[in-house]
């Protein structure tokens, strides 16, 4: 393939992931109720289960905590005032998503801090790999080797 | 009797384990192949004593023989014979003498294998750790966690029988033993690596050694993963298959730290680098797996305080303690003649690729590891404690499965040492374009959520990348060969089974990360109340309740409801999600009916059936793609079989000498894995 | 630096260790048991309107002015049986007591099953049936059964015990109702 036609396909295919990028990126259509109690309910744990979010249990806790969430959601309340009225009753282990501040913030800015540092090591030693001289021959190493090349006098 | 004679089969592993590491010892220090001999002699002397001990536990199941205790727990009369047999595994003193009998099994084989070079320090050495491990196991168990203890006083009538989640679902009998299959092969790769340190021969002897064992055991604690799942999916009736649980996270650990392994060992083999790294990542996949079988025994992570209900604990936090210090002890004492002088030549290159590969990896394996341990940490340090769940491990494994599976798609087409940008480009650009297409396809038919479109795009990318690289190599196969393409395709992959075993894997993981793109956008949930005859529908399906049954054995009485399913028309048949009672339980255990299509499963529970006026409750669930999980691990184990397979053109490694110097240059030639047995 | 590696290799044991130890020292301490479990303890306690098997309506607001212990429970929890004995011992006692009441409601049971229950063991105090027990449950913040709390005569919630009851819980229950008049 010529150099300017493989540049042409690239650029092609750059576009087309412009495209790919605006129509996911595009606003869509607001989320219905159900969706929005479901949203909500997937970070709740449910109490009678192991780790099982409040969505995805099927008890009867779990059942009426999202009708609860319909219910104030009707009410008017915010995302927000939602977790903080289920925090104040059950408590921070209700969250099954770690609030970002206090302690919760470093299970989420640990993990991110060791891939970047990681990343920023194998991306130093890689640059430093490849800079690191290769060996060029010097003109003494030339005159060396044309001085073992040359035949030696026989006796 | 029985009891007496599993003590007996403990004992026996116990002593012989001990004899045989001060022979092994005393054989290698002192160059002495007749103790050598004789304590790989003990080795299956171990194996007997643990084979007796598994026999008497299972000859005492199957006849209820319940004045000991375990038997008493976790067994009744009325238990059916495969969960019988499977009580084994029921608990934790049981599935300790599992991974008791399985450890002697790899060592055995090991000592096996390994029998004409016995006066090899490295084999030495290496049997001697093994042997130590398992000495700590035997020990264990005559110790702290007897399975053989006899109960106190008269031996009741009937015993309590196992938890019913253990006696629901014939999975039960192969997911715990795969999965320890998988665990306690990381010991064999484990003891070489540690044998590797002491001896001072860290080049690539110990990874040649090794190859096979750490790709059966990667090969089962996949399948046993994979197995969790199914479990999860069709036995405990949530609809899910993944909950990001302690316990599922303990399994995962290992798995992850053992995957990067597999692909940094290609490094080590042909640059002669990443020695120390792949030492480290042997011991913690160890060190992991320790941890992921007590952690799901001893339930230490939902709350620290069942930790100091039994002995249990200390034991696990000695040894884990015991094996992260001398793992990091003989890495410090060794520190300055580890360093190997290899370098990558190019950031474009499978080596480079490999690297990332590995860098993800640890990623992965930290986010798992921080997100399983952090409520035990914020409880510890602060008092009260947090939940991490499902929403936060998926947040933040989303990006980097995502890298990895991009990683996936460029790294067959990338060449070893170094490439030209051009070069690549020629090799990707199809493929680009087919992940390209797909996204847009996605976006356009089905959804607009963006982990969804980005996981379809780099999994077709990724499929299309391993197909041009084996159709390439096929094609130049059946040219220089001159036969038809079913022939050449077969030797290709005959030719470098490692390589095309590697792809096929790689297959199944694209297949399972479609699965999991798909859950995240798509996916219905409802519950309906139905009378007799009554329909609803749900996400295109009617369904309509027929009739209730119930059903009594000794085991359990169930209730179930036959649904019957149709779509578009067309009738699919009954379904009959059920509910049982077990008789040592508080609750129903729900049993979930799964139709299983191509592109959706249609996912039905019982939720209850207790309604005065003749009203069921049905759970209906519509999933997507969930049956390419099962494919994907089918793929996967088909692949390591397939890589595990002998080379056609054998070459003979030689083994180093000996007692001699230290191999610290790359393996010359291509490792083709040709051992001789 | 000589050897990065080995300070490396230090700095992961360092944090082995650390770790380590601090579970260790952590094990032993079991915070548990003890009455102060609720995130509800201090708070007022939420309004709820049940009604019993004969009718009657059972309104907290009507209540106030009284110690009132509520017990959540059901028919198929196995420690809720075991606490029977423990419930039946302390009404029999205190049947007379006017200032204090105990109230029993269902937490995910059918009303049937927990009518039969009533009759079959005999609970004589105050039990409701399944309309609102759901919402209670929910508004008291219930993590399992049996799980019981005692409200103050000024409405507030003053103890809390997550399982069974047993004698002496149940007097410190009522002594903390009383106290905080």
């Amino acid at each position: 393939m010529t150099t300017s036609a493989r540049r042409l396909a690239w650029l092609g295919l750059g576009i087309i992931v412009i495209g790919i990028v605006v129509g996911i990126a595009w606003p869509s259509a607001a989320e219905s109720r159900s969706e929005h109690v479901r949203r909500l309910a997937l970070e709740f744990r449910c109490v009678d289960c192991e780790g099982l979010s409040v969505a995805e249990s099927a008890t009867a806790s779990a059942a009426e905590q999202r009708r609860d969430i319909g219910i104030r959601l009707d009410r008017g309340e915010s995302d927000e005032q939602i977790r903080a009225a289920y925090v104040e009753s059950f408590g921070e282990n209700v969250l099954l998503r770690p609030a970002s501040n206090g302690i919760g913030l470093l299970v989420w800015a640990l993990p991110i801090a060791v891939v970047l540092l990681g990343g920023v090591g194998v991306f130093v030693a890689l640059r430093r790999w490849s800079r690191q001289p290769r060996l060029v021959a010097t003109d003494a190493d030339d005159a060396l080797v044309a001085e073992l090349r040359t035949p030696v006098d026989d006796d | 009797m029985r009891a007496t004679l599993g003590i007996l089969g403990i004992a026996i592993g116990l002593g012989a384990s001990a004899v045989g590491i001060v022979l092994l010892v005393r054989g290698v220090l002192r160059h002495d192949a007749g103790a050598l001999r004789a304590g790989r002699a003990c080795i299956f002397v171990v194996l007997a004593g643990a084979l007796v001990a598994v026999a008497a536990m299972e000859w005492a199941l199957l006849t209820h023989d319940f004045s000991i205790k375990y038997v008493a727990e976790n067994n009744a009369r009325s238990t059916p014979t495969l969960f019988t047999i499977t009580g084994l595994w029921a608990a934790l003193e049981g599935s300790i003498l599992l991974w008791a009998v399985i450890l002697a099994g790899y060592l055995a084989f090991t000592a096996h294998r390994f029998r004409r070079r016995l006066t090899d320090p490295m084999v030495g050495w290496a049997l001697i750790v093994g042997l130590t491990v398992a000495l700590f196991f035997f020990l264990f168990m005559a110790v702290a966690a007897n399975p053989f203890t006899v109960v106190q006083g008269i031996a009741p009538l009937d015993g309590r029988g196992p938890n019913p989640l253990l006696q629901n679902h014939p999975l039960m009998a192969f997911h715990p033993p795969m999965l320890y299959l998988g665990y306690v092969g990381f010991t064999i790769p484990f003891s070489f690596a540690m044998a590797a340190l002491i001896t001072g021969r860290f080049g690539e002897g110990w990874l040649a050694d090794t190859r096979r064992t750490t790709l059966v055991a990667w090969g089962f604690l996949t399948v046993g993963i994979i197995l969790g799942a199914w479990w999860s999916y069709e036995v405990l009736g949530w609809g899910g298959y993944w909950g990001w649980d302690p316990v599922e996270n303990a399994s995962l650990l290992p798995w992850i730290t053992g995957t990067a392994f597999i692909h940094s060992v290609m490094v080590q083999e042909r640059r002669g680098m990443l020695r120390v790294w792949n030492l480290s990542l042997v011991i913690a996949t160890f060190a992991l797996t320790i941890l992921g079988t007590f952690l799901t025994r001893s339930g230490i992570i939902t709350s620290v305080h069942a930790f100091s209900q039994s002995s249990i604990g200390p034991w696990l936090l000695s040894f884990l303690f015991i094996v992260m210090a001398t793992g990091i002890g003989l890495i410090a004492w060794r520190a300055d003649t580890l360093h190997a002088p290899g370098r990558i030549d190019s950031p474009v290159s499978r080596e480079a690729a490999f690297l990332a590969n590995n860098l993800l990896f640890a990623g992965l394996a930290f986010v798992v590891l921080l997100g399983t341990v952090f409520p035990l940490l914020a409880e510890a340090i602060r008092g009260s404690t947090l939940s991490v769940g499902a929403p936060y491990f998926d947040r933040m494994t989303a990006p980097l499965g995502l890298l990895l599976l991009f990683l996936m798609a460029l790294a067959p087409a990338l060449p070893w040492r170094a490439t030209s940008g051009e070069v690549l480009q020629n090799r990707l650009l199809v493929p680009a374009y087919v992940g390209a297409t797909t996204m847009v396809f996605t976006l356009i038919v089905w959804t607009r959520d963006w982990s969804t479109v980005v996981g379809f795009g780099l999994a077709a990318f990724a499929v299309a990348a391993i197909t041009r690289v084996t159709f390439v190599a096929v094609r130049a196969r059946r040219r220089a060969d001159a036969t038809g393409w079913g022939r050449a395709l077969s030797r290709t992959v005959a030719g470098n089974p490692r390589r095309y075993g590697g792809l096929v894997v790689h297959t199944g993981v694209v297949a399972i990360a479609v699965a999991l793109a798909a859950s995240g956008s798509f996916g219905i949930k409802r519950e309906v109340r139905l009378t007799q005859g009554q329909s609803a529908t749900v996400g295109g399906y009617t369904v309509t309740y027929e009739r209730m049954r119930t059903d009594a054995t000794a085991q359990k009485s169930s209730v179930s409801v036959d649904l019957a399913i149709v779509r578009d028309g067309e009738r699919l048949g009954t379904y009959a999600p059920a509910i049982s009672s077990y008789r040592n339980a508080n609750q129903g255990i729900g049993t979930p009916s799964v139709r299983t299509g191509v592109f959706e499963d249609l996912y039905l529970t019982l939720v209850s059936s207790r309604s005065g006026r003749g009203r069921v409750t049905v759970g209906i669930q519509v999933q997507s793609m969930t049956v390419w999980i099962w494919i994907g691990g089918g793929l996967m184990a088909l692949g390591t079989v397939i890589a595990l397979a002998p080379h056609v053109r054998r070459r003979r490694v030689v083994p180093p000498a000996p007692g001699g110097l230290a191999s610290d240059g790359p393996a010359s030639g291509e490792l083709v894995g040709s051992e001789r047995s | 630096m000589k050897h990065p590696l080995r300070w490396v290799a230090l700095a992961v044991g360092a944090v082995v260790a650390i770790f380590a130890v601090i579970l260790a020292v952590n094990v032993g301490t079991d915070p548990r048991a003890d009455l102060n479990t609720s995130r509800l303890l201090g708070k007022s306690a939420p309004d709820f309107s049940l009604a019993r098997f004969d009718g009657t309506k059972v309104r907290l607001a009507d209540l106030a002015g009284k110690t009132v212990i509520v017990n959540f429970w059901n028919s198929w929890c196995r420690p809720c049986r075991e606490e029977l004995p423990v419930l039946q011992q302390w009404y029999r006692e205190h049947r007379t007591d006017d200032s204090v009441v105990m109230l029993g409601i269902p937490r995910d049971d059918s009303s049937r099953a927990i009518r039969d229950a009533a009759r079959a063991d005999q609970m004589e105090w105050a039990v409701a049936n399944d309309q609102g027990a759901k919402s209670a449950t929910l508004a008291y913040a219930t993590r399992g059964q049996p799980e019981s709390f005692v409200i103050s005569p000024r409405g507030r919630i003053v103890g809390s015990v997550l399982g069974p009851l047993t004698p002496g819980t149940m007097d410190q229950m009522v002594q903390a109702g009383q106290q905080n008049a």
